[in-house]
């Protein structure tokens, strides 16, 4: 094993540098030599194994006997057994419960007590039922427990030095285990021996060459600043690669970072960011959209309607009646409608905002020309939760109001946004359907990762949506499937993991 | 949006020619067409366009490819017109006055001369499905039935029919039923009893003998209604309040059949009372109209030039028949179409028959300055605020249970948005606070390392009758603090140095009765005399509501109320 001896802990420096080749080397010997306490004993001992600078020479496992607190307080006022013996002996025969009231003790205790006496012959029952000596002396086993708490008082008893009947009177007052209330813990222990190896010898002299004792500085502290006495010795260098300990951060959420990153990228193009309530109604969230009422994505299975209030109470003119009239027959949209009658009550029932593009209805009205706007919106829709449909969801959507834009605009912005925002190497534009725009494209992505997929739906607001509400120039309007690329960027799978409550994973994540 | 299944034989028939997968998908978008898979003699296809029902069968898609490709235009003869009758010899269908107001009308044509396979059956009854369940809206507006015609002795007639007294044996049994009887027991009845239900009478199809045809919009009957491989005389009948839907649906079935190599014969209808078409009308019957549009107003929206040539030649293509006089397009839809609303709708059909890829993307040349939102900008501000202070930022959904949002935290749900249609008791209540969502982070989080420092800038909705909705959205900023020592005294000193560095003075005062939190150890914080929010040590029965044994303390406050 190859060892750089700057990366020794000084515990083992101190111990190799102590210690040459045929010696035993021991706890014991380290504690009065080098004055380690048992745990740097071991932790040396473990280290310089591992290293295989030390090696075990032998190993005995032996018992050690030692006073509990109860056997130190037994020690100083005596035994239960004692005590009662003691008592009668100056008091005549006494009632059992009287020798537990005077001397505080257990029934219990009086009770085993008394008949270890009578067994050994020393007390009997006299005939008012009173306990009475009738011995002198000691019982045997309670002189020798008396000898044996003696010894035990100075150090711990090994078992190897006593005799057969200690033996036995310490195995009746000792426990291994829940020893509280027994006079002696028995403790299990092992003498290892250890001798340092030619590889530790090796590290020995190297350790002597390099000049390191083990007792180079560790923490600098400012009272070695304030002394200096920083400059009478050296640091102890540490191990670079050491384990490192947790810490947890305040940290902003990874797919908050990703969004802000979109954010800040639509800033940087020119837009401005809307924003509005949750809670909309059919007119805006459908209606001012030119999707008819009866259209099958305005069905109870894909809205969330409100149970209360169900209507809102009115719905701003003259927008109502101009989209009413676009519905009803295209008014002055230059179209012919949809050819129904509008139903105004419907068009004031709350829903939860089902798409974005709901904001670029809203911002029709009061849009600059030119102008250009986004929103990332929260948005609600009736269906089954899994790992591609949440519950509710970010849609990023937007428009680009001037007097002279066109398909080959949405085109162009389509192709920065598939660069900029989803670093694509390829961009497809296929056409496709929305009810509020006429034509539409759809764009399609061949990303680095993800290969070809569909980034986004655009195009130009139908006359009957920007006409009805006071707009009489094109509108381009664009909505970007942000979550798929959210997603990658923070390797995961399943939507739901987006806006997951648990503290720890969103610890964790991270972004690309 | 709709997707459907077609035999690949029968599709690659129509088309003339067959297809890999890879020119099917390079091809589709002129159908704004997606294949969705293809297997053991299936395409499964996706469509695009809800308002293109003539696009949702094999036949339809395949109309449109190989126009696309070919450049020419089907012409179908059997179309009536306001100018123009077809003979519909003796089929004729009586449209009685007693079903409007419950199902005003019911049209038909009726084809003949060509056997029906399995393929031309199953191809039927997936369009007859497509367009009842999408365009018909679930039969609700359109209901199709198909029938024998060689049982059939004309007029058949369309009436409202008692439905206690009318008895006939549905398709697929064998005992007679009232139309009553059958909306109870069989399972076309009971899936659609809601249609006719509580009406005073049934719509009821029969023929001159009485035989009965169907009792729309439910079932068939099990003789002239049963139609099977090897017959090859049909009566295909729609019913509905809306007469140019049926009229529509009519034409594109017939399209599709002529195109399959059916004779389509036409049947004259007694419509029930005055309509824009008078009181009779001959089925198949072309009504459709079509804006015209100027060259002009197409370079404008494509922002390039196509002259009159290349307009008319990009329609033909789409299957639509211009010309173009004076810088006028004018088109004819269709027979199958009725989606030209406006002059916009034949610009986009000038553009994909032109082709998308020969348009050059350019960027807008406008300048305009970009700008988040105020409120995005102090949230900002709020969130670098809190990241110092050693808290993560969390982000959860706004739909949740009961449970969670009122139960958990012992509030009243007097300004609880609630839906009226949840698809689970799970996702039925709007967040009108960030705390239950805090508390949730909480009560799954046990494994994770504490203390538990979070917080969300979001939005809450709750209810207030000032505003138009009855509604207001707001957004929020709500942060726990959860450790096995933290008490009120944390929760103040971060609402002070929160309120230094967001410069705003505040004072605290008394929270009345609140549920969440331990009554005397939590506060209002209030700016220039207003409540922007409040805070506190969560009450011991909140966080065992939510399962949480560590203490925890929280905070709420109205951003919007701030800057």
């Amino acid at each position: 094993m190859d060892i750089d001896v700057k990366n020794l802990h000084p515990l083992e420096v101190k111990v190799l540098r102590h210690v040459s080749l045929g010696e035993d080397i021991t706890a014991e010997r380290l504690i009065s030599e080098l004055d380690y306490k048992v745990g740097q004993c071991n932790q040396a001992f473990s280290w310089l194994s591992a290293k295989e600078c030390l090696e075990e020479k032998s190993r005995d496992k032996y018992v050690l006997y030692e006073l509990t607190e109860t056997g130190l307080d037994q020690f100083k006022n005596g035994l239960p057994v004692e005590k009662i013996f003691n008592f009668l002996k100056s008091n005549g025969p006494a009632a059992m419960p009287e020798i537990a009231a005077a001397l505080f003790l257990e029934q219990s205790d009086v009770g085993s007590s008394f008949g270890q006496l009578t067994k050994a012959k020393a007390a009997k029952l006299n005939e008012e039922r009173k306990a009475q000596l009738i011995s002198d002396e000691l019982p045997q086993d309670v002189k020798i427990a008396r000898s044996l708490m003696e010894k035990a008082s100075t150090a711990p008893i090994r078992e190897n030095t006593l005799s057969a009947e200690e033996k036995k009177a310490i195995g009746a007052l000792a426990k291994k285990r829940g020893a509280a209330t027994s006079t002696f813990k028995l403790i299990e222990k092992e003498d290892v021996i250890y001798v340092l190896t030619e590889a530790g010898d090796k590290v020995k002299s190297d350790l002597f060459k390099a000049n390191i004792t083990g007792e180079e500085f560790g923490l600098l502290t400012p009272q070695m600043l304030a002394t200096g006495s920083w400059k009478n010795g050296s640091f102890r260098p540490y191990g670079l690669n050491a384990p490192t300990s947790r810490i947890i951060p305040g940290r902003t959420n990874a797919y908050g970072d990703y969004l802000q990153w979109v954010k800040d990228k639509l800033v940087s193009l020119g837009f401005e960011e809307f924003d509005g309530p949750l809670v909309e109604n059919e007119f805006w969230n459908g209606d001012a959209l030119f999707m008819p009422q009866f259209h099958s994505a305005r069905d109870i299975h894909d809205v969330y309607y409100l149970k209360d209030p169900v209507h809102c109470k009115e719905i701003e003119e003259p927008w109502l009646s101009r989209v009413a009239k676009a519905h009803e027959d295209g008014g002055d949209t230059g179209s012919r409608g949809w050819g129904y009658t509008f139903d105004h009550e419907f068009t004031r029932r709350q829903v939860m905002r089902s798409q974005g593009t709901v904001l670029s209805a809203h911002q029709l009205p009061k849009a600059s020309i030119p102008g250009k706007y986004f929103g990332i919106a929260r948005c609600f829709r009736y269906d089954q939760v899994d790992a591609t449909h949440g519950a509710d969801f970010y849609q990023t959507e937007g428009i680009v109001v001037g007097n002279d834009v066109n398909l080959k605009n949405l085109l162009g912005l389509l192709k920065m946004f598939a660069e900029e925002v989803a670093g694509a190497e390829e961009v497809k534009y296929v056409p496709g359907y929305f009810p509020f725009t006429e034509p539409s494209i759809e764009v399609h992505i061949k990303h680095p990762k993800l290969g070809w997929f569909e980034l986004g739906g655009s195009g130009i607001f139908r006359p009957e949506v920007t006409k009805a509400l006071g707009l009489d120039c094109p509108v381009l309007a664009w909505g970007l499937g942000i979550d798929r690329m959210a997603l990658m960027h923070l390797g995961l799978s399943d939507i739901r993991e987006l806006f997951t409550p648990d503290i720890e994973s969103v610890r964790m994540r991270r972004g690309n | 949006m709709p997707k459907i299944e077609v035999s690949e034989k029968l599709f690659f028939d129509l088309c003339g020619h067959s297809y890999t997968d890879d020119e099917l998908m390079d091809i589709f978008p002129v159908a704004k067409a997606e294949l969705d898979g293809h297997d053991e003699g299936t395409i499964k296809i996706e469509l695009n366009d809800t308002n293109r029902p003539d696009l949702w069968s094999a036949a339809g898609v395949a109309r449109a490819l190989s126009t696309y490709e070919t450049g020419k235009i089907r012409k179908y003869d059997f179309f009536s017109s306001k100018d123009e009758t077809k003979d519909s010899g003796n089929r004729m269908i009586i449209d009685d006055p007693s079903a409007v107001g419950i199902r005003d009308f019911s049209i038909a044509f009726a084809a003949k001369g060509k056997v029906v396979t399995e393929d031309i059956l199953l191809a039927l009854i997936n369009s007859q499905e497509k367009l009842c369940f999408n365009f018909g809206r679930k039969r609700k507006t359109i209901a199709i039935g198909i029938y024998r015609s060689s049982l059939i002795q004309y007029p058949v007639h369309y009436k409202g029919a008692d439905p206690d007294t009318t008895a006939f044996v549905p398709l697929h049994f064998e005992e007679k039923m009232t139309l009553r009887e059958i909306l109870k027991k069989h399972p076309k009845g009971i899936e659609y009893a809601h249609l006719v239900e509580g009406k005073p009478l049934f719509p009821y199809l029969y023929d001159d003998n009485g035989r009965t045809l169907s009792f729309p919009p439910v079932i068939n009957s099990a003789d002239v209604g049963a139609v099977e491989v090897g017959d090859s005389d049909l009566f295909i009948e729609m019913s509905g309040p809306i007469l140019d839907d049926l009229i529509l649906t009519a034409s594109i079935l017939a399209c599709d059949m002529s195109d399959m190599g059916f004779e389509i014969l036409p049947v004259k209808v007694k419509l029930p009372k005055e309509t824009k078409y008078g009181t009779e009308i001959t089925i198949p019957y072309y009504f459709q109209s079509a804006p015209d549009c100027t060259l002009e107003e197409v370079e404008k929206k494509m922002g390039e030039y196509l002259d009159d040539k290349e307009c008319v030649a990009s329609l033909g293509r789409m299957g639509v028949n211009a010309k173009c006089d004076n810088n006028v397009i004018s088109i004819i839809c269709p027979e199958y179409r009725n989606d030209f609303l406006h002059a916009a709708d034949v610009t986009e059909d000038v553009m994909i028959g032109h082709g998308l890829m020969n348009f050059a993307p350019v960027l807008p040349s406008d300048f305009t300055k970009g700008n988040v939102s105020p409120a995005e900008e102090y949230a900002r501000k709020v969130k670098t605020l809190m990241v110092g202070l050693g808290f993560q930022e969390m982000m959860y959904n706004y739909l949740g249970s009961r449970r969670e949002y009122v139960d958990n935290m012992h509030i009243s749900d007097e300004k609880v948005v609630f839906i009226a249609n949840p698809m689970s008791e799970n996702y039925e209540v709007v967040r009108p606070s960030i705390m239950p969502s805090l508390m949730e982070s909480e009560s799954v989080s046990g494994h994770a390392a504490y203390p538990h420092k979070i917080f969300e800038i979001g939005k809450v909705c709750y209810k207030d009758e000032s505003d138009n909705s009855g509604t207001v959205t707001k957004n929020h900023l709500g942060f726990m603090y959860a450790d096995n020592q933290v008490g009120y005294n944390e929760a103040a000193s971060l609402i002070q140095t929160m309120m230094y560095f967001l410069k705003k003075e505040y004072q605290l005062a008394a929270v009345g009765e609140d549920g969440r939190f331990i009554p005397g150890r939590c506060a209002k914080i209030v700016v220039d005399g207003k409540e922007v929010g409040l805070f506190g040590e969560v009450h011991p029965q909140v966080l065992e509501s939510w399962g949480c044994g560590v203490p925890a303390i929280m905070c709420e406050i109205d951003l919007d109320m701030m800057h």
